[in-house]
């Protein structure tokens, strides 16, 4: 009876295989994990196998366990791993027959029955590791999907390895999707309460992790003084600029010049109160402005900078306002450097046939 | 070897055929007909300039050249009026019976317009500039603002009082000075005056005009610039034709050709402009004449006050361009007509009827001028120093009436402007600044109050003195020694938003004069600069 429904499956198989490719995928069974309960499994009937240990009894291998090592036997596969957390609990390893203390009849191994068993289950699947890493983790979510999380956008921030970090330290062929699927079971493990997250959920993350967390690097607050003044750094190119912004009715001043003596294109003077401008503060405040390197453009957008963090010190509501003028982020670029063989940083000389 | 033989062979082909003149030669066919000697011919030019030599790199004349002259008039031209611009309804003009009553009137921060009449004298006078924006708008109208009202009401002074005002203005570009100066002639004009004004200095001082040396009373030689002077006293003559027609001459001048006794000021005026040899005597001739004084009553001899400019004056303070008979620059001040100007700047002819001597630097076309520069600073600081002195009198007061230092109110300290004004000139707002920091410290380490009257008496004002190892112009700086000198800077936001009206009326502003856009132009005109106001609103195109 079963051999049939395997012929008949494998036939259905082979018949598809044959059939156009776009139609393939709707022969195949909707995914599902090995780990994955189902309603018809008890919540911790599936574990992963455990690992093989060799014992002192040299019949261990001779048992005959086809049926008892198949999934489909809840009862056996729970025997199974009791027994084998026995014989972990006995020895982690061979030990020869003199060494051998607990079981008594301890004698060599017959090698000819010796069977060599992998390390882990997933021995035989394409991506052992990464299988592995899936399993672990969603173990993890299973044990303790209970426990309270955070609200939708709480979690702490955390730069996961990216999906070519993870790859080549595990020397394995993971597709973006799968990678995806590992990333989501780490987001919602991220999600429990940090009050409350287990140790090993806290261990097991802390391994998918980049090494740097750019989130950890919080810029110093900027200090407003007694005075009501906030004083800021900005820099563009390389101009930079120190803004002292303090309420007022619009004057400014840049290195003791008026704005139109100091920048006389009007584009830089609205460079340099575009964050005041498109908050509609521009006659609330005065600024006072050093500036130094760069050239007129770096310098306008250096104070620009500069203005815009100053201002979030002065009124931290206008971070969003402030971020969509453009007034918050620095911009990185700088002058490519020369480099040999070229005229200028890219510049290749004139051909010349000769 | 191979390239050695390639051209005889290309000389002698195998395959030539002989020439028919030659049936039956057998020599080569070159040597038949020898070559002819090449006849020497002109060879091309040799090559001019680094330019490749293209069709497109040729120049064409597609259309005459420019006549003389022809760029240079429109460069000059002045537009004074622009049709596509909107009529302003309700627009005032500045007329005679408004001039000496725009406070009362609450014209301080609106626009007026100037008649007819005037634009045709200010015209005559070249006050309108090609580079002011007078053709953006349907007709010449002008921002009153705070030292407009403040020039009128020193013109009333001196038309009662019969004294001069001598003025100097300085400040930022476009700040205004220019156009300031223009109020002044038009209410000079309006109130009868004679107005003479020297347009542009520059004009005089960089030697593009014919000059002359003469010997004057004092021994020393000056140059005078006849076609200059004659077209001098032609404006003159066209701006003030109304009043040069009923005065006449009052002593016979010293000319070299006959003048009827009895002839009015306008005629002889003309006189004087119509020929460049009469040009120079008929000048003095005429200043004399308008400094005759007047006599009392309504009766006998009657000379109105004379208002006397000059722009872009720092040009006439320093050395012109012109060069003497041993190659030495001439001194500006040698040049008889700013020679004249300056005499009457500083003081030293005096107008017995009254009157207002009104220079404006420029600061687009701004030459070195140190010993300017020194004086103007001085000056202006001289001016603020009775008020720096009457604050530490009261600080004096209130800190000799203590009993701790920790009770002191520098309250008057802490309302400074954070930037140098209109009214604290920059050097003596940084020693003020000094003054609070160094107040308010000791005041912290709770001192004695006689410590902090010693430095009061520290802070003493001291106004900016000249660089002793620096040569010093002495000409400049006694002719500007006592010149009352006045800083234009920014508008107010109120006389701003006077502006931006008048633009928005005109249909040059396309925008909703609202208190943000005041605000935010104001700032981005560096303070309400007026040029920079015009240049942000109304010129710019985003």
């Amino acid at each position: 009876m079963e051999g049939a429904v395997l012929s008949r499956t494998g036939f259905r198989r082979a018949v598809a295989a044959c059939q156009h490719p776009a139609k393939r995928r709707v022969a195949q069974q909707p995914r599902r994990f090995f780990a994955t309960p189902t309603d018809a499994q008890g919540r911790d009937e599936i574990t992963p196998a455990p690992e093989v240990r060799l014992t002192n009894d040299p019949d261990q291998f001779s048992r005959s366990s086809t049926h008892a090592d198949t999934p489909s036997a809840p009862s056996a596969s729970r025997a199974r791993g009791q027994s084998n957390r026995n014989t972990v609990a006995n020895g982690r390893q061979y030990r020869p027959r003199d060494g051998g203390g607990g079981s008594g009849t301890g004698s060599a191994p017959d090698l000819r029955r010796l069977r060599i068993a992998p390390a882990s289950p997933s021995y035989f699947t394409a991506t052992p590791k990464y299988t592995d890493d899936l399993l672990m983790l969603s173990a993890l979510h299973r044990r303790h999907q209970l426990l309270p999380i955070l609200p939708p956008g709480q979690a702490p921030r955390v730069a996961w390895k990216t999906i070519d970090q993870y790859k080549t330290e595990l020397a394995e062929p993971v597709r973006a999707k799968m990678y995806g699927v590992l990333v989501q079971l780490l987001k919602r493990l991220n999600y429990i309460h940090p009050s409350l997250l287990p140790e090993e959920v806290a261990t097991a993350l802390q391994g998918f992790k980049r090494e740097v967390q750019p989130h950890l690097n919080v810029p110093k607050p900027v200090p407003v003084s007694q005075y009501g003044v906030a004083v800021a750094v900005g820099r563009r190119k390389s101009a930079s600029a120190t803004v002292h912004l303090v309420e007022g009715t619009g004057e400014v001043v840049i290195n003791g010049k008026s704005l139109s003596e100091y920048f006389g294109r009007l584009h830089d003077r609205e460079s340099c109160v575009w964050a005041l401008k498109a908050t509609a503060r521009l006659d609330k405040y005065n600024m006072w402005v050093v500036t130094d390197g760069g050239g007129t453009t770096g310098q306008a957008e250096a104070i620009m900078l500069g203005v815009g963090r100053a201002l979030l010190a002065l009124e931290p509501d206008l971070k969003m306002a402030v971020r969509r003028a453009g007034a918050i982020t620095r911009n990185p670029k700088r002058v490519e450097r020369k480099k040999p063989g070229k005229l200028k940083a890219r510049k290749m000389p004139t051909w010349v046939k000769r | 070897m191979r390239r050695a033989l390639g051209p005889i062979d290309a000389a002698t082909p195998f395959n030539a055929a002989p020439s028919a003149s030659a049936a039956f030669s057998t020599s080569a066919a070159l040597s038949a007909n020898p070559p002819k000697k090449k006849g020497v011919v002109a060879k091309p030019a040799a090559r001019t300039g680094r330019t490749l030599r293209l069709s497109k790199n040729t120049r064409t004349a597609t259309a005459r050249p420019p006549a003389p002259g022809e760029r240079r008039a429109l460069r000059k031209r002045v537009v004074l009026s622009n049709t596509n611009a909107l009529e302003v309804r309700g627009l005032a003009d500045l007329s005679t019976q408004n001039a000496s009553r725009l406070r009362e009137m609450g014209f301080e921060g609106q626009v007026l317009g100037l008649s007819n009449d005037s634009v045709d004298a200010l015209r005559a006078l070249e006050a309108f500039k090609a580079t002011q924006g007078w053709s953006l708008f349907r007709r010449p109208a002008s921002l009153i603002r705070r030292e407009t009202v403040e020039l009128a009401e020193c013109m009333d002074g001196v038309a009662q009082q019969k004294h001069v005002e001598r003025r100097m203005l300085f400040g930022e570009r476009g700040g205004g000075k220019s156009v300031l100066q223009l109020q002044a002639m038009a209410m000079a004009y309006l109130r009868g005056w004679i107005v003479v004004h020297f347009p542009e200095a520059k004009a005089m001082t960089i030697a593009h005009e014919a000059y002359r040396p003469i010997n004057s009373k004092d021994g020393s030689t000056a140059y005078i610039q006849p076609q200059y002077t004659a077209r001098l006293l032609g404006n003159i003559a066209k701006a003030n034709h109304g009043v040069l027609t009923h005065m006449r001459l009052s002593k016979p001048p010293e000319l070299p050709v006959p003048v009827q006794s009895n002839i009015s000021l306008l005629r002889f005026v003309e006189l004087g402009a119509g020929d460049a040899e009469l040009a120079w005597p008929v000048w003095r001739a005429l200043l004399s004449e308008l400094t005759t004084p007047s006599q009392e009553g309504t009766e006998g001899l009657q000379r109105p006050p004379l208002f006397l400019s000059m722009d872009g004056v720092d040009h006439a303070m320093r050395h012109s361009a012109y060069l003497d008979t041993a190659a030495r620059p001439i001194h500006a001040h040698d040049l008889t007509l700013i020679r004249d100007f300056a005499a009457h700047l500083s003081g030293t002819s005096p107008l017995p009827n009254g009157g207002m001597v009104l220079a404006a630097s420029s600061a687009s076309t701004r030459p070195s001028t140190p010993t300017l520069d020194h004086v103007l600073a001085r000056n202006e600081a001289a001016a603020y120093s009775p008020t720096y002195t009457t604050l530490l009198s009261n600080l004096h007061a209130h800190i000799s009436a203590l009993a701790t230092a920790k009770d002191v109110d520098l309250s008057a300290l802490h309302t400074l402007p954070s930037t140098p004004s209109t009214q604290i000139p920059a050097t003596l707002l940084t020693q003020l600044k000094h003054l609070r920091t160094h107040l308010t410290s000791l005041a912290r380490q709770n001192r004695s109050p006689a410590d902090l009257l010693a430095a009061l008496a520290a802070h003493a004002p001291k106004l900016p003195e000249w660089n002793p190892y620096l040569p010093l112009d002495s000409r400049v700086a006694d002719c500007m020694a006592s010149v009352t000198v006045q800083k234009v800077a920014g508008l107010s936001k109120a006389e701003a938003r006077g502006m931006l009206e008048y633009y928005a009326q005109s249909g040059v502003l396309r925008q909703t004069v609202t208190e943000g856009l005041v605000g935010e132009r104001w700032t981005i005109s560096g303070g309400g600069v007026v040029g920079e106001l015009e240049k942000a609103a109304v010129k710019a195109r985003f």
